[in-house]
């Protein structure tokens, strides 16, 4: 008797323990484990950007993938359908130029702050004092952003929110800052996020702080990356010769950054470099020959007066939406200079001039705070003559063509990743809201954003977390 | 009657010793100079041409075209050759410095930001070898001016000291002195968002309302000197013997509050110096305008105030890159289109020989000749009220006199003869002697 | 139908004089001025014709051919353009590479700003040529680069062709660090005095020759079939001082003192090469045989003095006694300011020293073009040189001397009164761009208002500084 009563207690707790995973997994956010792999979007409008827009159609996606574009698609039965009545389905767009996932700290940004200059550089941290090239200054080419993720970056949400579905991230600091990630904006463990881990080595040209460490100039600067690449050269080819023939020569010593460059060389990875006005990026173009990389220029906001050098080095562009501006808390006195004005007001042109002259560009927030930032900017470049769909073009295949990553994604073409953004309207309108995002065929829902809580009123679940933590509190008082 | 006569010679030898200063005693010192037979250019009218000057007891004696040469005077012949009067930077720190590098030997800013008590002719070193140098190419007279920033060197500190005026010869400061104190050096507090930080070297940029903050502190100061300087003239006045208590620096300050002792303000951006018109307006200062490179932007201003203006180096750099590349050389034309009096200046030591270099500049950019000798000479006296004593060449003025052999304004022309307080002083200075030393060298073995 | 055709032939016949005397712009005559040659004498009332940037024709008989673009210098002064044996202008993030002792790595090809409005400004001075180079923060600074001051041009079209590449060097005080100190915390840089310098210097060549041996010996072995060689590293800080060794590049040595001179000139010896010129040498007066003997130029000015112990003896004489022992002599400026009142400053040797007027003339232009090894294309007015002139208002050598136009390769990049007359239009342009810019803010403004958005965190200003230049067309 007792024990068919057990038996049930046992087979009615396991139920329940079931059925409150299941309740569980209802209330968990969507992107988590268990999640439906199988989608169709049907009756949407859809911009491929690979081919033409498609008015009334059906996207379906499976684990991950676009499996089915069109008028006449069979929607499968495993399939959660979502009614694309009056929506746009885009491809996810792509920020190429990022610290998503890897936030300055606390204290860098003091120092950049009071340093002066863009943010992003840091003011050399009291260290060891480099003498010359061989004292490697600024060099880390061995960080890749993929390593140091924290997808706990609220950020990253927030990119997503707005459409974005993929970034390029890139550590910072130095010359050689590490080499920079793609990243998919979703997933449950780091891991899940990357989609090329070594994806692109940044260089910034910018010296150190002060003249007592080298470099401290501009030249110098160029002149180490030169003496890296050199480096670099002499490792591959002697390398392989040592290997080969250890008891002929002295034993090369060991160099964490030729070793580095030297695999990323070998196997071609985009060299990202750095030019802004016209004369940095004719600087750049030069030495990009000069040291024979596959070279992607960062910046480039006077593209505008340089489209023939451009043009004819095929170095695609990744365009700063952080147009020139006067600085906030300017000297209302202060000297503007004519170069100054005409800058400000034409780099909003350069993607329209880089359109029409062919370059092959791409958009990067460059640090901008907000999505809706991001879209501020787009629209001043679509206000200064780019078209929408070269817009759009440029926040997805070119993003994914430049990176490296073109033959998986960026377009809504079967067998491509499933990232997308669904719309209710044009995705540069103002009024317009993102009501689904796929990262990976994992599905977002947007919801309305509920009225900030009053003050004084707390969100039920603060309100336990705040009693646990209290409560916590206590007992470790009771435990000393 | 015999006693008479024999006493003659001996009254003569008394009066001629009296009547020479006591530095110069020595038997082949003249009572008087006549230059004679040059072109003299007195800068009161048209030049002269076969003009005599006399120079007698510091002073300029006599002056004109049929002038009568006194017969204890020693004559310079000056056929071909021309007179004018010497030249005068009023803005220096000839004497406060010898090597810039060297701040052992660099008395022109002190530390702190409120010194009106200092006063430059206190450390000027008469021995200094800018002084035979800058005199050489006919600078006879300049004002050094503490806390002025020069060739390699910065400025001082806001109220940063009183300017003395003094000849460019003498063996202490005491023979060489014109006035201890022409005006108080006041180093106008500048907004700048931008500036160099030499422990870094490098350019860092400051938000603008932290600087305004700063500024209107630093000018809130310098208003609250000027009150307690007025306190302390009234409490001088009219307080009690027992309750005064001397303070240096505020009894500095009352010749300047009173209006009788004007402030030279150095500022050259178009606000500061705009900032510096309204406050010493405000104040009732006499202002002088020092340095000016923006003073173009505001001629209406200083017309009205009616403020002079003493030039920095006419041959600069524009102050922005949009400026016409030749504003600094046609500003001066200007300011005399305008009708706002001024002076140039070397704001150095090392370089106050180009003075006539500057003005020359400024002629062949559009200000007339007339002007740009003026300017030179008589204006900065004028401008520091010393146009009693110097600045052209008229009887009763001091014996500043140089002898030209051309227009001193260009390059080539040398001075063949130079008279300050009117002694004719070598123009012989340690680059002459270097370069005769060396000239003399032995060719050496190859 | 005949009628047409004569038409169409008369027509064909009147456009073909039409089509010559079309303006052809390489082809430029600049008559009736007076030609200060410097080689061969003044030309009164003379004229010069210029083709495809080259000196054609020189002379007081001459006639401007059709089609010519005439510039009419009656009255005016011509002579050979500017050349600035020591300038900082046109250079992009930072003019000395101070950190190392040695600082040959860098290099100021990599880092010319053609946008330095300083280029624009000494053009106005008459200068067309200038000696590029690093700063004196080390005894061996980077290398260097000899520029046309082709205003409008892009960085890649400055540099003079064909002119040797240098290396700047640094002796005395400056690379000695006698007149700062390093911040706290970071220790001092060897040499602190004059004896360190020359060893830096001699511990450089030293390591240099050793380098070019070691590649010379691999190349050898190479050469003659030997496998599996590991090539010796390239080192870009050495490389510049084998170049030198093999008089490749020329050395310029910022210098003052006579006896840190002579040691340069001992030590090129000893690693057997010779110094182009010193700069500065202000006490090369006093050593002047010992710098003819050694075939190195003197760059100097023309009166700066006092402002480091260093100069304290320097003299306005200089120059003429440099050149009274057989030194060739230049005056430079070493400032962008300085570099627009050369022809004052070479002015100055004809009162200190009794220089003749062409002698003078010659410390701003022949002689930096024989320093700097391009005196077969510039430096006087003679044919087959480069069109690169200055024409003046009045005697260049007068302070009254004021440059109207600068031409370089036979084109006119400085117009005097092209340059006044634009001001108006700039000043129109900007304040266009500035109205422009005040209407987008004040919407901008009301826009932010509307939205509402809570307070931001305020950011710290960013710099534009870095990014700010643009280009501002060519006149």
């Amino acid at each position: 008797m007792s024990d068919r009563l057990n038996r049930r207690r046992i087979s009615l707790a396991a139920i329940v323990v079931c059925c409150a995973g299941l309740v569980s997994w209802a209330c968990t956010a969507r992107g988590e484990g268990g999640e439906p792999r199988y989608f169709a979007i049907k009756n949407a409008r859809i911009v491929p950007v690979s081919g033409a827009v498609i008015e009334n159609g059906t996207v379906v996606i499976a684990k991950g993938l676009i499996t089915a574009v069109g008028t006449s698609v069979t929607i499968p039965p495993e399939a959660w359908v979502i009614d694309g009545t009056g929506l746009t389905v885009y491809p996810g767009l792509i920020d190429a130029g990022t610290n998503l996932g890897l936030p300055p700290e606390e204290g860098a940004e003091q120092a950049a702050a009071t340093s002066g200059g863009r943010g992003r550089r840091r003011a050399a941290p009291p260290g060891p004092i480099a003498a010359g090239p061989e004292d490697r200054p600024g060099t880390s080419p061995w960080r890749v952003a993929a390593d140091e993720l924290k997808i706990d970056d609220k950020r990253i949400e927030s990119w997503r929110n707005a459409g974005f579905t993929t970034a390029l991230t890139m550590p910072e600091g130095g010359i050689f800052p590490g080499q920079a990630t793609v990243i998919d904006l979703a997933g449950a463990r780091a891991g899940d996020y990357v989609v090329r881990a070594t994806a692109t080595l940044p260089i910034s040209l910018k010296p150190t702080d002060g003249w007592f460490t080298f470099p401290d100039s501009l030249m110098g600067t160029i002149g180490y990356v030169r003496q890296v690449f050199d480096d670099t050269a002499w490792y591959a080819q002697a390398e392989p010769i040592y290997e080969a023939n250890p008891t002929k020569t002295e034993r090369l010593a060991y160099d964490r950054t030729e070793m580095v460059l030297n695999c990323a060389l070998q196997r071609k990875e985009i060299v990202l470099l750095p030019g802004n006005n016209s004369i940095q990026i004719l600087r750049v173009l030069r030495l990009a020959d000069e040291w024979k990389i596959r070279a992607v220029l960062y910046g480039g906001q006077q593209g505008y007066a340089v489209t023939d050098a451009l043009a004819t080095s095929k170095i695609p562009v990744l365009v700063s939406l952080k147009w020139p501006e006067r600085p906030k808390d300017a000297d209302p006195e202060g000297e503007q200079t004519l170069r100054d004005l005409r800058f400000r007001d034409r780099a909003p042109g350069t993607p329209a001039a880089l359109a029409k002259a062919g370059v092959k560009f791409a958009f990067y927030s460059d640090g901008l705070a907000e999505p809706k930032d991001i879209f501020k900017s787009v629209k001043k470049a679509t206000g200064a003559g780019l078209s929408p769909e070269a817009a759009l073009r440029a926040f997805t295949l070119e993003a994914a063509d430049i990176l490296g990553v073109g033959d998986r994604m960026g377009s809504i073409t079967p067998g491509k990743i499933a990232n997308l953004v669904v719309t209710d309207g044009d995705i540069f309108g103002e009024k317009t809201k993102v009501k689904h995002v796929f990262v990976d065929g994992n599905w977002f829902e947007m919801h309305e954003e509920a009225a900030p809580p009053k003050p004084d009123e707390k969100k039920p679940s603060e309100e336990r977390e705040e009693g646990t933590a209290a409560a916590s509190r206590e007992i470790e008082g009771v435990g000393r | 009657m015999k006693i008479r006569a024999c006493f003659l010679p001996l009254a003569l030898l008394f009066a001629a010793f009296a009547a020479t200063p006591m530095w110069a005693q020595s038997a082949a010192t003249p009572a008087a100079y006549a230059i004679k037979g040059g072109k003299v250019f007195t800068l009161t009218g048209t030049p002269i041409e076969n003009g005599v000057v006399i120079i007698r007891d510091e002073k300029i004696a006599a002056v004109g075209a049929g002038v009568a040469i006194p017969s204890d005077a020693q004559v310079i012949d000056a056929t071909g050759l021309e007179v004018y009067p010497g030249l005068f930077d009023p803005i220096t720190q000839i004497g406060l410095t010898e090597v810039s590098a060297v701040s052992a030997t660099q008395d022109i800013s002190e530390l702190g930001d409120f010194n009106p008590e200092l006063v430059a002719a206190t450390a000027v070193n008469p021995a200094s070898a800018h002084i035979p140098v800058t005199r050489a190419n006919g600078i006879t007279e300049v004002i050094a001016a503490p806390g002025t920033a020069g060739f390699d060197s910065q400025a001082g500190g806001i109220i940063a000291g009183q300017a003395s005026a003094f000849h460019l010869a003498g063996w202490t400061m005491d023979e060489m002195q014109i006035r201890r104190s022409v005006a108080m050096v006041i180093n106008w507090p500048s907004i700048q968002t931008r500036t160099f930080d030499f422990s870094t070297f490098s350019i860092k940029e400051k938000p603008y309302s932290d600087v305004k903050k700063e500024y209107d502190k630093a000018v809130n100061q310098l208003s609250d000197w000027l009150d307690r300087a007025r306190h302390y003239a009234q409490a001088k006045e009219k307080g009690s013997p027992a309750l005064y208590e001397r303070d240096l620096k505020l009894e500095a300050l009352v010749p300047v509050v009173e209006g009788k002792l004007p402030v030279l303000v150095i500022a050259d951006e178009e606000r500061d110096i705009r900032n510096a018109v309204e406050f010493c307006s405000k104040q009732n200062l006499k202002m002088i305008l020092g340095g000016g490179a923006d003073a173009w932007k505001v001629k209406d201003l200083l017309k009205e105030k009616k403020i002079p203006v003493v030039l920095g180096p006419t041959e600069r750099l524009p102050e922005q890159e949009d400026t016409p590349y030749d504003k600094p050389m046609t500003q001066p034309s200007e300011l005399f289109g305008a009708g706002i009096p001024f002076a140039f200046s070397s704001f150095g030591a090392a370089f106050s020989r180009r003075l006539p270099q500057y003005a020359g500049t400024s002629v062949a950019y559009g200000l007339p000749h007339d002007e740009a000798l003026k300017a030179v000479t008589l204006n900065a006296a004028q401008i520091f009220g010393l146009s009693d004593q110097l600045g052209t060449i008229e009887p009763g003025k001091l014996g500043n006199v140089i002898v030209t052999n051309g227009d001193p304004l260009e390059i080539q022309t040398q001075v063949r003869y130079l008279f300050i307080e009117g002694r004719l002083t070598s123009t012989d200075n340690r680059h002459r002697e270097l370069y005769e030393q060396y000239r003399k060298r032995p060719q050496a073995a190859r | 139908m005949k009628r047409v055709n004569l038409w169409i032939a008369f027509l064909l016949a009147a456009g073909a004089p039409l089509a010559t005397s079309a303006q052809n712009p390489s082809t430029v005559f600049i008559q009736n001025a007076t030609v200060l040659t410097v080689t061969h004498g003044n030309i009164e009332h003379g004229s010069i014709l210029i083709r495809g940037g080259k000196i054609a024709a020189l002379g007081a008989d001459l006639k401007a051919p059709e089609g010519a673009t005439v510039i009419d210098a009656t009255g005016q002064f011509v002579i050979p353009g500017i050349i600035d044996c020591h300038s900082h202008i046109a250079i992009d993030g930072g003019v000395n590479e101070g950190a190392p002792a040695v600082s040959s790595m860098a290099n100021i090809k990599d880092v010319l700003n053609p946008d330095d409005i300083d280029i624009y400004r000494d053009l106005a001075g008459g200068v067309t040529s200038a000696n590029i180079l690093h700063g004196s923060a080390n005894p061996i600074g980077g290398q260097t680069v000899v520029i046309k001051l082709r205003w409008g041009k892009p960085a890649s079209e400055l540099p003079f062709e064909g002119a040797l590449p240098g290396i700047k060097f640094a002796l005395g005080e400056n690379p000695k660090h006698s007149n700062f100190t390093m911040p706290p915390g970071v220790p001092a840089r060897y040499p602190g005095t004059r004896l360190g310098v020359e060893e830096v210097i001699r511990q450089a060549f030293t390591e240099a020759r050793e380098y070019k041996k070691q590649w010379d010996d691999y190349n050898q072995r190479k050469a003659a079939g030997e496998q599996n060689l590991i090539p010796p590293r390239r080192n870009e800080q050495l490389e510049p001082l084998v170049e030198v060794m093999e008089g490749k590049r020329y050395v310029h040595a910022h210098c003052y003192r006579t006896d840190e001179i002579l040691m340069l000139i001992r030590v090129a010896n000893e690693f057997g090469f010779k110094v182009r010129t010193f700069q500065h040498v202000l006490e090369g007066y006093k050593i002047a045989d010992e710098i003819a003997a050694a075939g190195a130029g003197g760059s100097t000015f023309s009166d700066w003095w006092a402002y480091k112990m260093e100069a304290y003896d320097a003299i306005p004489y200089n120059a003429a006694l440099m050149t009274e022992r057989g030194v060739v002599v230049s005056v430079n400026s070493d400032d962008a300011q300085e570099a627009r009142q050369l022809n004052q400053e070479a002015a100055k040797s004809m009162k200190y020293g009794g220089l003749s007027a062409n002698d003078a003339l010659k410390l701003v232009t022949l002689n930096p073009a024989i320093q700097l090894g391009i005196d077969n294309r510039v430096g006087s007015i003679d044919v087959g040189k480069d069109a690169d002139l200055a024409i003046y208002d009045h005697d260049p050598l007068s302070v009254y001397a004021v440059v109207q136009r600068t031409l370089i390769d036979g084109k006119v990049y400085f117009d005097r009164q092209r340059d006044i007359a634009q001001r108006a239009e700039l000043e129109k342009e900007k304040q266009a761009l500035l109205d422009k810019e005040k209407k987008a803010n004040e919407e901008k403004k009301s826009e932010e208002k509307q939205e509402k958005k809570p307070e931001q965190k305020k950011k710290p200003p960013k710099s534009d500084s870095a990014d700010g230049a643009i280009a501002r067309g060519a006149l």
